[in-house]
Order: C-alpha cells, then structure tokens, then sequence
C-alpha cells in the first residue's frame, strides 16, 4: 500500500486523539492532530489533508465558523461531530459545506464507513451515467430508473428528488437543499412536500416501503441514497 | 277629580316635593277657572277656601304616601344593587386563583362600592407589598406604606395616611393584609361585608398557593430522590462494569483466553452504550423540565420516522419478531420528528425491556377522522392494572432494577413529548388473552395540503 489518504482531527480532547490516532492508523489512514480551531486552520492551510473530521464544539472558535473559512480554501471532504440532539447544529454544518456527521458517541466503525464514502466521491466526479442500489438502478443521463431490470415510470418531479439524492450518493442531504433543487427557493420549509414526494418514491421503489433500503430518512435533517458500496 | 289625579300621579311619579308644587299649580289653575270671580287668582268665597285646602292636603297626603313609597322602592333597589355586588364581588373572589389575584379583585371591587380608589395590601418579607391597586397605580408613598405596615400590626388597626384609611384584611384563621380606602365612608354595610369577604377569599389564595407551593416541592423532592438513584446506581452499575473489564483487560492481557477477552470487550461496549442513553434519557427529562422544549410543527409522516427508529433500535431488537402494519395511504401530521422519533424508540426499548427474547412486537400507524395514530404492540406479560397506573411516573419501574435496564424515565419522557406536540400517548393491558401491552401515540391531524404540486 503506498498511498496512505491523511486525516486531519480537529478536536480540543486529547482522550479522542488518543483513540482515533491508533484507529485511523490501523485501518490503513494517516492521522494529524489538531487540538483547537486556530491549528486546525493552520495544518489545513500547511499540508491539506485528504479529508477532515471536525469536532463542532471547539474551545477557541465556532465549529460552523472554521468550516465557513476552511471552504475559502479547502475543497476536501469534512466530517463534523457533533451531539444526537443536536438537529440544527447538523443541518447548519451541512448547509455550510459539511459532507456529513456522525454522532458523538460513535463507534470507530461507524466512523470509518462515513469517512470511506466521503473520500471515494471527493476523489471521483460526481456521478453523472448510472447509480445502483440493490436491484434499483438510477440512470442520470437518461433520466430513467430500472427496478430488477424493469423500467419504473416516476413523474418529472420524482425523479428529479431521486437524481439529487442519487447525485450525493451515500451522503445526507438536508430538506431545504432537497426542496430548493425540486421547487426552487421559495419551497425551502415545505417539508412536507418531501414528505410525500418520498412516500411516493418508496411506493414505487422500495421492497417494503415501511423499511426503507434505497432512500433513509435522517430525522430532522433530511434523507440519504444508500448506493452499491453503503 | 282631574286635578287631583294630576296631583297624585306628580306625588307618585316623582317623589314629596314635585307632588306639592303640583297641589299649588292645581290649586291655583282651578282657582282661576273655576272660583268665582273667574280668570282670577282671588278667592272670594270661604267654601272655596275649603276645596282649595282640601286639594293641598290631598296633594299632600297623596305626595308623601307615593313618595314613600317611591323611596322605600329606591331603597329596595339600592339593597338588590348592594346585593348584586356583593354576589358579584364573591363569585370574582372564588374565581381568582392566587392572592395576588384575589387581592385585585377585591382592591377592583372596594373601590366600585365605595366611589373613590382602593388598594389591597399584603404582607412580603416583614413589609407591606401593594397587591391589588386601581390602574395607574403602581406604588404607595413611603408614609402610606408604613401606615398600612402598622394597620397589619396594630390591635384595632384603622391607620389614616397620604388621603388613604387603611384597615385590616381578616381571614378566619387571622389577618391576611390591609385595604385602603380614599375618601369613603368605612361604616357603609357593604364596604364592611365586601371586606369581610375579601379577607376570607385571600386567607383561601394564600392557604392554597402554599398547598401548590408544598405540592411541587415534594415533587421537586421525588424527582431529585430518583435522580440521585438513578447517578449512583444506574450509572455507577454499567461504570463498574466497564472499569472491571478493562482493568481485567490489562492486568491479565496473556493468561485470558481469546473468547474472554472478546466478551471482555463486548461488555464494555455494551455498557458504554447503555450510559450513554441513560445520559440522553436525563438530558430529555431536563428539557422537559426546564421548559425549555420548543417542539418543531412539521407535517410528518409517522410511518417515515417509525421506520427510522425500528432501524436505529434493530441491534436490541434482535431475535424478536417484528410486525409492521402501516396504512398505504396516511394523512400527514404536525409533529416533531426528532422527539417523535424518540417517542418511538422509548416505546420500543420498554417493549424490548419487558418482553421475553422469543416476543413479537408490532408497530402500527393508521389513522381516524381526527389524529394519526402508531402504536407499538407486544405479547409479552402485559401490565397489571395496579401497575398501569403508575407506569408514566418518573424514575418508575415494574419489578426491581436489574442491570440492564432503563432509569425508568423511558415511558414518562414519551408523554412529556407526546403532550409537548399536542397529542396523546394511552397504554393498553392486556392486549389478548390475558397478555400484551399496547401503547398508542395520537397526533392531531393538520389540515390537508392542496394537491398539484407534486
């Protein structure tokens, strides 16, 4: 193996480091340490890293803040921690530029799986021929959708919902991105146009609609399409 | 006869002195139309002199007796208005439910039945605090303050100071404040009774603001007795378990064998999760507490959120057999997601807590006219009716706390939210056959969403 990716931890608690360091090491990453905002700024800006894992509860600096200034600069994909009943604090992340959250507590597996999709769609385009999930493949280019090889007809509104979850693959994308794509800006808080919307997806798509594989819900946040490789 | 028709209607109609004035207009009118010499006011005839004076004398008789009447008449509707307000001054009396209520209310009632303003006075900290005052009143002058202080304290307690006469509140059980009064006479019956009556309806306040104060006290008292239970028990007890196994872990990393070490580890996990919700349960009750839960109104589909919370409780679940029955179609309703979710899990991890390993559990969402409804079902035991009663306390549980389970906040935080969105959450025991628990989650349901958009 020659090509390490490097993870940059961005958290003031050394008992995180402490456990993070040996892990990310022995699941095949490099880790650097940064215990405040203003490090984690300066080792972004020195040696940009392959993704970051930003802790949103910092002692120096707003978490959301040195997001906002890291994207001036720093293109990579960042995963923020934060609390479970944390909804906004989330959702601001995201909006902000987050690529997406696990939350504290967290087991290293669960960590990892996140940081895994991050960085295999930060190092490849954004999908733009054909996304699977099960027997569902979502074909972007030609604006078709195939359940176990047979084609499903969504109306226009549907499908465009499932391209922009099937775009961000693996990855949660808020409600008001969801409602700005498919209504445009003035839907931002028609939540429960989605609500429908997605009833309606999973009517058509999923197995059992009352467990969803394909399209989950995050609670309070939004929705993640679950591809080939989550 | 027409005359003095006109003299006893006057005298009846308006009182003693209008019915005189009305004999001597009569009397002078038929002196100059009928009493010769005519179209005079001359009298020339003493027999004339008599019917004059007999007309004054009717008049007269007539005048007083109609105008007594008329003022007892008066009289009577001054003690059925005085009545009226003495109702009206107990029923607002008996609606106020502190004594600073109370206190306005007889301050506001004082004054309509004296003519001139009132204030009620009660006792705070060694000094006299203006709780009821008329509008755009706000304070009393420091001399008006200690007078009323001394009207309290005092035997016979009438103080007079700055215009105001101040004089004891007495309840049954002693004096509860001071009234005072501006300009108005004290010895009126009905001031008296209306204080009277405002003295007792404030010593009532008083003793039942205490009550309620003593009430959340001895809640506040439960609470705090299961909170600390629950820190040195349910938290030390998982703690203990996670130091003992690392401890275990490396003191004798060589000489365990690998299926210990790996339990070892397992139960450190588990432990760590289990402290983990235990924190969560008590950051929710807090919230809920505090006041300081601001539930979002989405409109949510039930069926999306209790998909979500089966798939985040799956782990514990295991080995049970899962059911879910939601209705294909089902209105949307305004909810929090996030504490609806958590609502769910609740009700989940209880029906996991109190079912055996082999139980089946069935969440359900359907809908009536007017709510939403999920509920989750199980077949296990089921709840005793005594228990039933007491399963939505805080820090209750059924049977001993065993390592394992919840701090028995699990239900009590699923109503508190459920409440907090505007619906309900009932348990049913037994289900079928002597056996099950069903708890039923109701939202109201929101108005439906014009079509077309979609």
């Amino acid at each position: 193996v020659s090509f390490r990716p490097r993870i940059l931890v961005v958290d003031d608690e050394p008992q995180i480091h402490r456990f993070l360091t040996p892990a990310l090491e022995a699941a095949g990453f490099e880790a650097a340490q940064a215990h405040d905002g203003a490090a984690g700024l300066a080792e972004l800006a020195r040696h940009p890293p392959d993704a970051v894992l930003l802790d949103l509860g910092l002692p120096d600096m707003d978490g959301q803040d040195l997001l906002r200034r890291a994207r001036a600069f720093y293109q990579g994909p960042v995963i923020v921690l934060s609390a479970r009943d944390r909804e906004a604090e989330k959702i601001a992340a995201l909006d902000g530029g987050a690529d997406d959250y696990v939350e504290k507590p967290f087991g290293v597996g669960e960590l990892l799986a996140r940081l895994r999709v991050a960085l295999r769609r930060a190092g490849a385009a954004p999908p733009a021929g054909a996304v699977r999930s099960g027997d569902v493949e979502v074909d972007l280019s030609l604006g078709l959708v195939r359940r176990a090889g047979e084609r499903v007809r969504l109306t226009r509104k549907e499908f465009e919902l499932l391209a922009v979850l099937a775009r961000a693959e693996g990855k949660v994308v808020t409600h008001r991105r969801l409602l700005t794509a498919v209504w445009g800006p003035a839907h931002e808080h028609d939540v429960q146009y989605l609500r429908v919307l997605v009833g309606q997806i999973r009517q058509k798509l999923e197995r059992d609609p009352a467990a969803p594989e394909l399209i989950v819900t995050e609670p309070g946040v939004g929705y993640r399409f679950l591809g080939e490789a989550d | 006869m027409v005359f003095l028709l006109a003299v006893l209607l006057a005298a009846a109609a308006f009182g003693l002195g209008p019915g005189l004035i009305a004999a001597a207009l009569a009397g002078a009118v038929y002196d100059f139309a009928f009493i010769e010499p005519r179209f005079t006011l001359h009298i020339a005839h003493p027999r004339d002199l008599i019917t004059f004076a007999a007309f004054f004398a009717v008049a007269l008789a007539a005048g007083w007796l109609a105008g007594r009447a008329k003022d007892r008449a008066g009289r009577l509707q001054d003690q059925a208005a005085a009545m009226a307000a003495l109702l009206e001054a107990s029923r607002a009396l008996a609606g106020a439910s502190t004594p600073d209520e109370a206190a306005q209310v007889l301050a506001d009632q004082a004054a309509e039945v004296s003519d001139g303003p009132a204030v009620v006075l009660l006792p705070q900290d060694g000094a006299m605090r203006l709780a009821g005052a008329p509008p755009g009143l706000s304070a009393l002058g420091d001399d008006a303050l200690g007078a009323a202080a001394e009207a309290f304290a005092a035997q016979a307690g009438v103080m007079i100071a700055g215009g105001w006469t101040f004089r004891p509140l007495e309840g049954v059980r002693g004096r509860v404040g001071v009234a005072g009064l501006r300009g108005a006479d004290l010895t009126d019956g009905l001031v008296d009774t209306i204080l009277r009556q405002g003295g007792v309806a404030l010593e009532r306040a008083l003793l039942a603001s205490a009550a309620a104060e003593n009430e959340a006290l001895r809640q506040a008292d439960r609470l705090r007795a299961g909170l600390l239970n629950a820190v040195s028990h349910d938290f030390r007890t998982p703690l203990a378990s996670i130091l003992g196994s690392a401890t275990t872990l490396s003191d004798y990393e060589d000489s365990l064998a690998p299926a210990v070490r790996r339990d070892l580890l397992r139960s450190i996990q588990e432990d760590a999760r289990r402290l983990n919700q235990h924190i969560g349960a008590l950051l929710d009750m807090a919230r809920l507490e505090g006041g300081a839960l601001k539930p979002a109104r989405e409109l949510t589909d039930v069926r999306e959120v209790a998909g979500s919370a089966l798939r985040r409780l799956q782990p514990q679940l295991a080995g049970r057999s899962l059911r879910r029955d939601f209705a294909r179609d089902l209105s949307l309703a305004p909810a929090d997601p996030v504490l609806l979710e958590q609502v769910l899990l609740n009700l989940l991890a209880n029906a996991a807590a109190h079912t055996p390993q082999d139980a089946s559990i069935e969440v359900a969402a359907y809908e009536d006219p007017r709510s939403v409804l999920v509920s989750v079902e199980d077949d296990g035991p089921g709840v005793t009716p005594a228990e039933l009663g007491r399963i939505f306390e805080k820090f209750h549980r059924a049977g001993p706390p065993e390592h394992g389970g919840g701090l028995g906040l699990g239900l009590s935080i699923a109503r508190g939210f459920v409440e907090a969105m505007g619906g309900r959450l009932a348990a049913v025991s037994p289900v079928a056959a002597g056996r099950g628990a069903r708890f039923v989650v109701s939202l109201p349901k929101a108005a439906p969403m014009p079509r077309g958009l979609l």
